[in-house]
């Protein structure tokens, strides 16, 4: 049963990053598109958060060790450069849609395919 | 692109920015005890300058200042990780040395100490500095408009 | 102590301490900015050199960051550090991205001059830099992840860099997505593989997967890895996004995209030659690698042949030509068993990879010479330019040597790689031959087009003569390596090829 529960973060983490692959795929918004990736983003933090969860663990942090054991540092470092990298991502993301908007008048994804004639 | 909000929501945002930017700090300087960092202390400190630009709608000619301050603080980050090449570039080499910041840290539950963690909250300020220039820069130029748009077409 | 252990670490640290000085000492004066990317540039590719003199003469080693000495002395804490791997690959693609990122760099002094924001053009330019040999260099999928983005990020910004462009804003969009995207796709696939085995070193996680081969999670990951670099990388069916950022992109930044895409590839086949190796059924990765290529091969060039646009046109040859990589090594990955690799897998090795370096250059320097014809006259498109070989005999020359090395002409240096390629995949199966020469076949006929609409005819009067000094000097740059490889083929298979392919535990 318990392990059955412990299960759920990774349902979780399937849906979102369903929800977020069809708002990618199938949305011509580009500002729909950059939430979809967003989506995405927090599902694979989830992901990664739920991997390093072990039962009855405590925070890796030094100063409030004591002699338990903790949860697994790595996939926290991990998700903190995701969130990081997300942010740049999504400021640069969001800033190219600004530039499309000026110069093409739209953010319709089928109307911004100048490169192809 | 100018606006301005009422007189109230102005200086609500006077106040706020003050513990708005002192608790940014507090999270750098505590970055290597506590959860926090460089880039959470930036984030935060970074939302004041949000805060400003709602309040107030005018912007300044602060892109240069932000700019340097951004390239400041990554260089220095840079340069104090290539300080450590006696050793290999990131060793920590103040850490444990008794010096300043170079305290260590009892094994268990306590509080922390402040002066620990050698490079590590030194890096830490530089990552603060870097972060907060470059997310106020980003909300700057994304609410004042790319201004690098109006150069001519110099080649194809 | 001696700098000599701490090359892998420079080669990546200069460029950054230069991207993120050249914004802040750069305000001082024009000269001081242009000279500061130079000793960027100069001192990467001095490192480089180092390392690669030290990898070949000595042997290689693993830079442990952040510990007390950059061996690795204790193999399990040592591990869990951040380790760069200086080893016979990383020398290859180290050398193959230093030189194309030296030549684009002399080629911008002269192009980009008179351009708003330079400082921040350089900057870019040297974090990209910086960004791929991080790529190769690193010996930890989390590393991977970082400068797969560092890379990413700063590409993107290069291709939007003429934001004035629509064009160049939706290539770097366009690119852009995908590129999140696979980042994400990459940190899942890093997730499964921590979640089953612990750790993120490649020697670590090379053991773990030697100890249970056979698992599905092994294979989920492998297959999100191939998707992910594949795409980078440019293969066909993931490749739409680099006609688009190769040719909307800014002159000297479309040869250092067009790295970005090999140094991926150097990354996957690090990880499915040094990380799976030989444990994880390479007769599937193989085949799947070689579908790729015969599919990047074939689409990549008749896509080529209905292009007017110069850049377009050479960015899928470029398309086309990592498909004879991919093919290659694939043919290699499928002929690889537990006794070891056969004669005409090492042959193909040989050739796929010393046809990597050799495409870095003289795609480069196609590139370049494109740029020059684009730059000089103002027009991109083959059917307004003719007649150019009177006023720019220089570029032309280079443009036809770039030319014919891509078509793979007998004295030329891609004949040389592409003859390994034929042979080897002649072995393996004849119809796979047959397609790689059909293709170079019509590559020529594509060139062939190319050269003669813009180059030859008669005087049209469009330029007013040969493009500034500092370009031909980075054109004559990337051509002398290319006749140093021309000339002396065996001789770069024997002394970087071949310690490449043993760096990845293929031969002993």
């Amino acid at each position: 049963m318990i392990s059955w529960f412990l299960h759920l973060p990774f349902l979780v983490v399937g849906i979102l990053v369903a929800i977020g692959l069809y708002t990618v795929l199938f949305k011509n918004n580009l500002i729909k598109i950059i939430m979809g990736i967003a989506i995405i983003q927090n599902g694979v933090n989830l992901f990664l958060i739920s991997l390093a969860y072990r039962k009855d663990g405590v925070a890796p942090i030094w100063t409030s060790a004591p002699d338990e054991f903790m949860v697994m540092p790595t996939p926290h470092a991990l998700t903190l450069t995701s969130i990081v990298i997300g942010l740049a991502t999504t400021a640069l993301l969001l800033s190219f849609v600004m530039m499309i908007k000026r110069h093409y008048g739209t953010i319709d994804a089928d109307k911004v395919r100048r490169c192809r004639e | 692109m100018n606006w301005k909000m009422s007189r109230v929501v102005r200086t609500i945002a006077d106040i706020m920015v003050v513990p708005i930017i002192i608790f940014g700090i507090y999270l750098i300087i505590h970055g290597h005890l506590s959860p926090g960092g460089g880039f959470q202390g930036g984030a935060v400190i970074a939302s004041s300058t949000a805060l400003l630009i709602i309040a107030y709608g005018s912007f300044g000619k602060h892109k240069d200042s932000l700019s340097s301050l951004e390239s400041t603080g990554l260089t220095l980050f840079i340069l104090i990780a290539f300080l450590g090449l006696g050793y290999t570039v990131f060793y920590n080499f103040l850490a444990s040395g008794g010096a300043v910041f170079g305290g260590t840290v009892p094994y268990g539950i306590n509080p922390g100490r402040l002066d620990s963690g050698g490079t590590v909250p030194l890096m830490n300020i530089m990552v603060g500095l870097e972060v907060t220039a470059a997310l106020s820069l980003i909300l700057w130029m994304m609410a004042k408009g790319s201004d690098s748009m109006d150069v001519e077409e110099a080649s194809v | 102590m001696n700098f000599v252990e701490h090359a892998p670490t420079l080669i990546l640290g200069l460029p950054l301490l230069f991207a993120f000085l050249i914004p802040l000492l750069g305000r001082i004066s024009k000269d001081m900015r242009d000279i500061l990317f130079l000793m960027g540039l100069l001192l990467t590719g001095l490192f480089v050199g180092i390392m690669a003199y030290e990898v070949l003469t000595v042997g290689g080693w693993t830079y442990v960051f952040g510990a007390s000495t950059s061996e690795p002395t204790n193999p399990i804490t040592s591990y869990f550090r951040i380790t760069f791997v200086a080893d016979g690959f990383s020398v290859l693609a180290t050398l193959t991205i230093a030189l194309v990122a030296l030549g684009a760099g002399l080629f911008s002094f002269d192009y980009m001059a008179g351009h708003a924001a330079l400082d921040k053009f350089y900057s870019l330019f040297l974090l990209t830099l910086a960004g791929v040999n991080g790529m190769v260099l690193t010996g930890d999928l989390f590393n991977l992840f970082v400068w797969f983005e560092v890379t990413s990020i700063a590409s993107c910004g290069l291709i939007a860099f003429t934001n004035y462009r629509g064009k160049s804003v939706e290539a770097a969009l366009k690119y852009m997505i995908l590129s999140v995207l696979g980042g994400l796709f990459l940190l899942i696939s890093i997730g499964l593989l921590y979640g089953q085995y612990g750790v993120v070193n490649y020697k670590l996680l090379s053991d773990g997967i030697a100890g249970s081969p056979g698992l599905f999670v092994n294979k989920l990951a492998l297959g999100i890895l191939l998707l992910v670099f594949g795409m980078k990388a440019s293969t066909v069916p993931m490749h739409m996004w680099a006609p688009d950022a190769y040719s909307e992109s800014p002159g000297p930044a479309t040869p250092l995209i067009a790295i970005t895409s090999l140094g991926s590839l150097f990354v996957l086949f690090r990880l499915t030659f040094g990380v799976y190796g030989v444990n994880m059924g390479p007769g599937v990765i193989g085949t799947i690698l070689i579908i790729l290529g015969v599919l990047s091969m074939f689409i990549g060039v008749s896509m080529a042949l209905v292009q007017s646009d110069l850049k377009r046109l050479i960015a899928y040859l470029s398309v086309s030509q990592v498909g004879y990589m991919t093919m290659a090594v694939g043919v290699a990955l499928t002929t690889w068993t537990a006794e070891g690799i056969n004669g005409y897998g090492i042959m193909a090795m040989e050739g796929g990879l010393f046809h990597m370096i050799n495409d870095g250059v003289y795609k480069a320097l196609l590139f370049l010479a494109a740029i020059a014809v684009i730059h000089a006259t103002g027009k991109r498109d083959l059917n307004e330019l003719g007649g150019l070989a009177h006023k720019m005999p220089y570029t032309t020359v280079f443009f036809l040597l770039g030319a014919l090395s891509i078509a793979g002409i007998p004295p030329l240096s891609g004949f040389s790689s592409k003859l390994l390629i034929y042979q080897s995949v002649y072995l393996y199966h004849p119809i796979l031959a047959i397609i790689a020469l059909v293709v170079s076949i019509v590559t020529l006929a594509v060139i062939c087009k190319a050269f003669f609409n813009a180059f030859l005819g008669p005087d049209q009067g469009q330029t007013k003569g040969e493009v500034p000094k500092g370009m031909l000097i980075a054109m004559g740059l990337l051509t002398v390596v290319l006749i140093i490889f021309t000339l002396f083929p065996h001789y770069v298979v024997a002394e970087i090829v071949v310690p490449a392919i043993r760096a990845l535990g293929v031969i002993p």
